[in-house]
């Protein structure tokens, strides 16, 4: 069969066309391996260990964990929710700061925007609302799993005090959230909570005027609840966090039956 | 440590400082003689994040779309509501402070963080750990158990049984 | 330089223990003051709130045994036989807003009760009432100083 200019420009055409895509794949694959040095779903011992070993946000984690630590009833998975309502606290809450205005003025109008005009605005003040709720709960259900299974014995006892500053930190964070509606409830548990420092011998009276910045619950109070909430609280939170769960490898990960005397202390997973 | 892999698992690079040295089949090294239990953090830990991350998320969702979160009226400071409580969380010191200001916010918090810090330098003996209620912790899980259901009596009590003026009231009638 | 030949005992601490210590203690002591300056940074300077002293109208528009409720300000005027005072509405137990009542003030917060002094008379109020300073305007007419307590009972004669 003769080859016809018009058979003949087809064919360079496809050429063309599968030289691209396969340009388009060895460029993608080239890509893909430089932000993730090995397979996608890692199914022998070497790619998974290097998944999470070479991955910033994987590698808080051991690359080995013991079975015992995986077992739901063991820690009831507190912690990790607690740390993933955090987060969710965080997202929600950056997304928050672009209406909220710490105004004594403006704020409950912001309140009422969210709530009416901006959209998806009450599903983003509602879950961090409840998010926050929950997260006061589940610290002190986590404390309490950590109690009754001995988690705290040594080596672990710098991580339970580590865990102390996080339940003061989720409780100062959620009261001083409380306030920023600048309704009648925040007015009102704010006005009687700080009232309760000043009973303090000596420093009561001075403690309360710092945190209010004033004599009553008024803008100034607003402002520095609003600076805490949004940025010292939480700062502190994820740099506490991120002790805790080194203390969590350092101590040879979580606590296990059978841990004998010695081994446990300095061990790293 | 029963089963040594000597193959070369993760061969030195020379551009790195550090690096992982090699897989051992077997126990976990610091922990000595006993059972390999032992698995990968992918998937089975990573796993188990992911669902309870759906999971919580998904359930915050919901409460979201069913239950408004409160939003009183404006703060007015002439008009206090009767009766101003604080967050749930500190309803059960309120309820103390009902009783005395002083006892209730200040020196019974403190007690509660200077006991909570000291608790791991006190009991230090390292039986009964690692499982639920173990027998030999009987007494000190005793004790913290106590400690929880006062507080969460008094957070009841401050929750639901303090009406107007903080007198008692029974909330069903 | 040369050792003084007429030492006679060893120093106690060296010279290397001593500027180490000495190092330190400047270095503790940096951060020590940083941290003052930053705490009194904080501490509120200004009163942005409104202002304390108020005018509360004309001494002879109030009637004997009066209880007047200037809102705002969260302060009560009252007159009695013994001449003006000026009382806090603020309640002494945990802040919030006092009513005027039959018997003196209550408080809808959790339940404290003053008698027409400001004295406590039940419920968890600590202490009484707090008093401010009541004077003459030079027009004549109340003003209230709510910077100046004064002890309860001071009445101010007009
Ligand atoms: C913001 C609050 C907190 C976060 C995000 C958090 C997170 C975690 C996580 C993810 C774990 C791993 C095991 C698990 O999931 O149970 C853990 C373990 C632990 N936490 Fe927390 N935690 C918090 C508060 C606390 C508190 C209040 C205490 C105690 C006072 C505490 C003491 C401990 C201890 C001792 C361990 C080791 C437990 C073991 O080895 O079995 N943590 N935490
Ligand atoms: S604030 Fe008035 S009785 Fe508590």
């Amino acid at each position: 069969m003769p080859i016809t200019a018009e058979m003949r420009e087809t064919a360079r055409g496809k050429m063309h066309a599968e030289s691209f895509s396969s340009r388009f794949k060895v460029f993608w694959k080239n890509v893909y391996r430089s932000l993730f040095r090995y397979g996608r779903m890692p199914r022998d011992a070497e790619g998974q260990s290097y998944a999470v070993f070479n991955n910033l946000f994987l590698h808080i984690h051991p690359v080995k964990v013991s079975k015992h630590s995986l077992k739901f009833t063991y820690t009831l998975g507190l912690g990790v929710i607690a740390t993933i309502l955090f987060l969710i606290l965080t997202f929600t809450g950056i997304w928050l700061m672009f209406y909220y205005f710490p105004s004594a003025t403006e704020a409950y109008n912001r309140m009422l925007d969210l709530r009416s005009s901006v959209d998806f605005g009450f599903v983003l003040r509602n879950v961090h609302k409840w998010a926050a709720e929950a997260m006061v709960a589940v610290v002190i259900l986590h404390m309490a799993r950590v109690f009754f299974t001995g988690a705290y014995k040594p080596p672990r006892e710098f991580n339970w005090i580590v865990g102390v500053i996080l339940l003061l930190l989720t409780l100062m964070l959620s009261f001083t959230g409380y306030l920023l509606p600048w309704d009648q409830l925040a007015f009102w548990a704010i006005t009687v909570g700080t009232s309760i420092a000043s009973y303090a011998p000596v420093l009561g009276e001075p403690l309360r005027k710092f945190l209010l910045g004033g004599d009553t619950v008024g803008q100034e109070a607003l402002v520095r609840f609003y600076v805490l909430h949004v940025v010292i609280l939480p700062g502190l939170m994820s740099i506490f966090i991120a002790i805790h769960f080194w203390r969590i490898r350092k101590d040879s990960g979580l606590s296990h039956p059978n841990e004998n005397g010695s081994s446990a202390r300095g061990g790293a997973t | 440590m029963r089963e040594v892999n000597t193959k070369e698992v993760f061969p030195k690079n020379s551009n790195k400082t550090y690096g992982l040295m090699e897989l051992v089949k077997g126990t976990k090294p610091t922990v000595g003689l006993q059972p390999d239990d032992m698995v990968f953090t992918w998937p089975h830990l990573l796993i188990r994040e992911l669902v309870l991350f759906v999971v919580v998320a998904g359930l915050l969702l919901v409460a979201a779309f069913l239950f408004d979160a409160p939003l009183e009226e404006v703060a007015n400071p002439n008009h206090p509501p009767n009766p101003a409580k604080a967050p749930w969380y500190f309803l059960g010191l309120q309820e103390l402070v009902s009783y005395s200001a002083f006892a209730g916010g200040v020196l019974i918090p403190t007690l509660i963080v200077v006991a909570l810090i000291l608790i791991p330098f006190i009991d230090r003996k390292r039986i009964g750990v690692g499982v639920w209620f173990a027998k030999q912790r009987a007494f000190a899980n005793g004790l913290f158990f106590t400690f929880l259901l006062v507080m969460l009596v008094l957070i009841i009590i401050g929750t639901f049984f303090r009406g107007p003026n903080w007198d008692f009231v029974v909330p069903w009638e | 330089m040369r050792k003084k030949q007429n030492r006679t005992q060893q120093p106690e601490i060296d010279r290397r223990t001593f500027l180490t210590a000495l190092g330190w203690s400047g270095v503790g002591l940096s951060g020590l003051i940083a941290a003052l300056g930053n705490l009194l940074y904080l501490k509120p300077a200004v009163e942005y709130g409104p202002p304390t002293r108020i005018r509360g109208g004309k001494a002879k528009d109030y009637q004997e045994g009066i209880k007047e409720v200037l809102e705002n300000e969260r302060v009560i005027i009252v007159r009695e036989k013994r001449g003006f005072a000026a009382i806090s509405s603020t309640c002494t137990h945990l802040g919030c807003t006092v009513r005027a009542s039959d018997a003196g003030f209550e408080c809808p917060c959790h339940g404290s009760q003053f008698d027409n002094d400001g004295f406590v008379t039940g419920g968890p109020a600590p202490r009484p009432l707090d008093w401010y300073q009541v004077s003459l305007a030079p027009n004549g007419e109340l003003e209230i100083d709510k910077s100046v307590k004064v002890p309860p009972e001071t009445y101010f004669k007009v």
